[in-house]
């Protein structure tokens, strides 16, 4: 193993972002400590913020390796319960044969890749995808950043140069080696103007690879950008500017082979014959639309070896993926896919209501927003007025249900690292009598001279269509003011939040992580992020302090740009999403078992090479109550 | 006869261009584009190479000429949203499904609706006369999402008798996607037979024929329902293009992968190539099933002459 001296700065980086992640999971656990389990018992979800601001853990000092993959503890086992890698079964596992996965994914999303990049959000709906080659980093159920393809890494002092050593082990199927060149020629594909990547965004500031973003927009040749090879099995990212997060960011980095993207171009894997894979699973079958079907890769020799022998997804419309379940066709639902009805007989149910396991998904939160340079939102008190108008607590218990979500009164989910809800609560808390008297003071009392609104929805269901007519209501009620719900069409509603100036004057929408750190999310209300609302000290506080290498400095910094923008209220936040997955009793394994911050289902990112869940989740022997013949 | 097939099949042509132009202009008009960015932004560089990769740059009159351009040698593009395949292969592959699906719902729920409605337009008042009325006017009145979560619950869940769906593994996969999509049609058939059938017994030739001392099922057989055929015809000739194309949601619920959702998925998409696909294929085939119907008028109807 590598590399590391704990007297550089350098580790302290590192050690940086294992605390923060760290600190991100102890303040999911402290956020959840006390929570039921299951729905039946009331809310399950009881996300209380923490009570300190910050979610800072102190500086690891003693970081000076990286630390080894979360498998599970080697169980009892016999010969005759070893996986196709060689792995032992768990003791309590179900046969080998019986080692299969089954899920649904949405037969209507749009699906046309299963290489993240390749496309972000044309991946499928709940498919199971980037399985066919390791990420440099992958998380744990912690959210803890783990070695993947990369053993190890390590950075100069400005964290703007970062050497990746990749694990010399790593086989494509088709006999040759995984190299820093197959990273290379991938990152040099996805930030080409050509490729169009539709998370292109996702490499660019903060924290930008060097030349990215010229890369992107063809003014540069993108054989420039920050992504180098110093060998077979060394690879340097340089950034324009310090990221400590890298390695945090870098989860969404798996490859694809440089050979073959070269002879049958991005989507060599959509087609089993000429599929390639160094990752944990092979592609067996795909018929669009209809079936996905992955088994464990014979000569994987990376460090997340399967349990499961066989991922299958079968393509289904979202409205049966519950019935499903409930026939024994699939062994998970993602709460996302539950319906009000579906959480209602879940919850009456005792066997159903055991099933549940409650994720923090991907820290999403939805909000309303507001375009803030055209009247009458251009004025903060009416924006704030609207802040105070929100009754979360009633939308939770009777819209959301308290499995399914938490208030929002900032945008940092309590748990998320450098969340501060408690701190922030008031801002923006339920209050109709200052919202009057706000409104008042901006000229428009008891809503006289307002304006009818339009209220856009983007394609949301039912659940979120109900909590934004009650929002309506409620605005109605106490501000005077005529708000009309519309539930737009996905792209109308995109092109409009995107157009500039931006066509959409009022409307709600949710974000989630895309990497565990604040720059993430507070990155969109970045003035050349997707709303129109615009303020320097803002943008100059979340550019700074994600350069920042103090941690402490770095999260003060960054909750003073989240004090600022929920106090600007070019948004109102409404509630934060927690997600109840429903999952056959004979999944096991420490992928399930309570994490940090007590949660027990599949955490974000999911089944994939970007998480170590593969070596983390098994069948055991109970499956045959519920499942006589292992599906095909 | 041939002068008139000429002369239609060349209508049929010329409609084939107008819904082209029409298809093509409503398309474009509506917001939203292909390669919009779903969450952020991307430069706009990238997304001026991408649309420009395609084609998408150029005015629309030129898109529409090259693309019929295109059309007429039998190329009718990638889908977007399917990019490892042409168009054409795609239709390739989920049409016949729908073809098969659509065809055998045809058969059965046309075959069983005419001869419920022969059976209540005879037996008019009857207790078969109500329950025909009855189950048609409910398979007429409960939409076919409604009916297929209710077989999907009972039959599949709850009782485990039918498997939730599929395609081309188990022939009882077919039980249930027939029955959603063939309890409307059915009710249609059922209903048009009787009220037609019902008029013409009551015509004067039919009191004739009975007078002249035939039997019942004689009168029906070989003088009624030729004459109330007609305008069942018209009504359920149309049917046979919706069933054969598919629809989105039965298929999509019972897993049927058929050509049915990209009638819907193409437009969210924005796919182009797709849109037009199915709107071409859909106005072709319903322009030969109204040829095809008008032929067979002539053959219930000898007085009727094509011309």
């Amino acid at each position: 193993m590598e590399i590391k001296d704990p007297k550089k700065n350098v580790m302290t980086r590192r050690a940086f972002l294992r605390s923060a992640s760290i600190g991100a999971g102890a303040a999911v656990l402290a956020a959840c400590a006390g929570s039921p389990a299951t729905p039946t018992s009331g809310p399950a979800a009881t996300l209380v913020p923490p009570t300190t601001a910050p979610t800072l853990a102190p500086v690891v000092q003693q970081a000076t390796t990286v630390p080894a993959p979360t498998t599970a503890p080697a169980p009892t086992t016999t010969a005759e319960t070893t996986t196709i890698n060689g792995i032992a079964l768990p003791a309590d596992a179900g046969p080998p044969e019986q080692q299969v996965f089954v899920r649904y994914f949405d037969n209507t999303a749009t699906f046309t890749s299963v290489d993240f990049m390749v496309t972000v959000y044309e991946g499928g709906g709940n498919a199971f995808r980037d399985l066919l080659s390791d990420s440099l980093v992958r998380l744990d159920k912690n959210f803890e950043v783990q070695p993947g393809a990369a053993l190890s890494w390590i950075s100069n002092p400005e964290a703007t140069e970062w050497t990746f050593k990749l694990d010399p082990n790593l086989m494509w199927s088709d006999g040759t080696p995984v190299t820093a060149d197959d990273y290379v020629a991938t990152f040099q594909y996805s930030g080409s103007p050509e490729a169009a990547w539709d998370f292109a965004w996702y490499y660019s500031a903060p924290g930008a690879i060097v030349n990215w973003d010229d890369a992107v927009a063809g003014t540069k040749p993108v054989t420039d950008i920050g992504v180098k090879a110093d060998g077979p099995n060394t690879l340097i990212i340089t950034t324009a500017t310090p990221a400590p997060f890298l390695p945090a960011k870098l989860v969404y980095s798996a490859t694809l082979q440089a050979a073959a993207l070269k002879a049958n171009g991005p989507r060599y894997n959509n087609k089993v014959e000429t599929s390639v894979s160094s990752g944990p699973y092979l592609l067996k079958e795909w018929s669009i639309g209809e079936k996905l079907v992955w088994e464990a890769n014979p000569d994987y020799k990376g460090t997340n070896k399967p349990y499961i022998q066989k991922v299958i997804n079968i393509g289904a419309k979202a409205e049966t993926f519950f019935a499903g379940y409930q026939a024994g066709e699939v062994d998970q639902v993602n709460g996302e896919y539950l319906s009000t009805a579906d959480n209602d007989i879940i919850a009456s149910d005792a066997d159903l209501s055991k099933q549940v396991r409650l994720t923090a998904q991907d820290f999403r939160t939805d909000y309303l927003f507001f375009d803030t340079k055209t009247a009458p939102f251009d004025d903060i008190k009416v924006r704030q007025a609207f802040g105070h108008i929100v009754d979360r607590d009633t939308i939770i218990q009777s819209i959301v249900t308290p499995t399914q979500g938490i208030p929002a009164y900032s945008f940092l989910m309590p748990g998320f690292p450098g969340s501060n809800s408690e701190g922030l609560k008031d801002i923006q808390g339920y209050d109709p009598e200052k919202a009057r008297a706000l409104l008042a003071e901006a000229g428009f009392e008891g809503g006289a001279g307002f304006p009818k609104i339009e209220l856009w929805l983007r394609n949301e269901p039912p659940v979120r269509q109900a909590v934004a007519q009650a929002i309506a209501a409620t605005i109605k009620q106490e501000l005077g003011i005529e708000v009309e719900v519309s539930n737009k069409e996905f792209k109308t509603f995109m092109e409009a939040l995107n157009a500039k100036p931006t066509q959409v004057q009022f409307g709600m929408v949710s974000y989630g992580i895309d990497y565990l750190d604040p720059s993430n999310m507070l990155g969109v209300w970045l003035g050349t992020g997707r709303h129109n609302w615009q303020n320097a000290t803002f943008d100059e506080m979340v550019l700074k302090a994600s350069e920042l290498l103090d941690a402490t400095e770095r999260f003060t910094m960054f909750q003073d740009a989240e004090k600022l923008l929920v106090e600007e209220a070019p948004a109102v936040w409404v509630y934060h999403r927690t997600v109840a997955d429903v999952m056959k009793p004979y999944m096991a394994g420490a992928a399930l078992e309570k994490n940090k911050g007590g949660f027990s289902g599949l955490q974000w990112p999911g089944f994939s090479a970007y998480s170590t869940a593969p070596a983390n989740l098994y069948i055991n022997d109970t499956v045959g109550e519920l499942r006589e013949q292992p599906p095909e | 006869m041939i002068a008139y097939l000429i002369k239609r099949l060349l209508g049929l042509g010329f409609v084939f261009f107008l819904v082209s132009i029409v298809a093509f202009l409503l398309m474009h008009s509506i917001p939203g584009g292909p390669f919009d960015e779903a969450q952020m932004p991307l430069p706009a560089a990238a997304k001026a190479n991408i649309l420009r990769k395609f084609g998408l740059d150029k005015p629309l009159h030129e898109q529409y000429l090259i693309y019929m351009g295109n059309v007429v040698r039998g190329d009718f593009g990638i889908s977007f949203a399917s990019p490892s395949e042409t168009v054409a292969e795609v239709i390739g592959r989920t049409w016949p499904v729908s073809i098969a699906l659509g065809g055998i719902t045809a058969v059965i729920a046309l075959g069983i609706g005419m001869l419920a409605g022969i059976l209540a337009a005879v037996r008019r008042n009857s207790w078969i006369d109500y329950l025909v009325t009855f189950l048609a006017t409910a398979g007429l009145t409960i939409p076919n999402f409604v009916i297929a979560l209710w077989l999907i619950l009972v039959f599949a869940v709850q009782l485990k008798v039918l498997p939730i769906g599929g395609w081309g593994d188990d022939w009882r996969q077919l039980i249930m996607p027939v029955i959603a999509l063939g309890l409307g049609p059915m009710g249609i058939a059922a209903r048009y037979t009787r009220s037609s059938l019902a008029d013409t017994m009551t015509a004067d030739y039919i009191r004739t024929a009975r007078a002249k001392g035939l039997s019942e099922s004689m009168v029906v057989m070989r003088h009624a329902i030729k004459n109330a055929l007609i305008p069942v015809i018209t009504v359920l000739g149309p049917m046979v293009p919706n069933l054969i194309t598919g629809t989105i949601f039965v298929e999509t619920m019972f897993r049927v992968p058929g050509l049915g959702k990209y009638f819907v998925t193409s437009v969210l998409d924005r796919d182009y190539p797709m849109i037009m696909a199915v709107i071409l294929l859909v106005a072709v085939l319903w322009g030969l099933v109204y040829l095809i119907t008008d032929m067979l008028y002539t053959v219930l109807d000898p007085r009727i002459k094509l011309a």
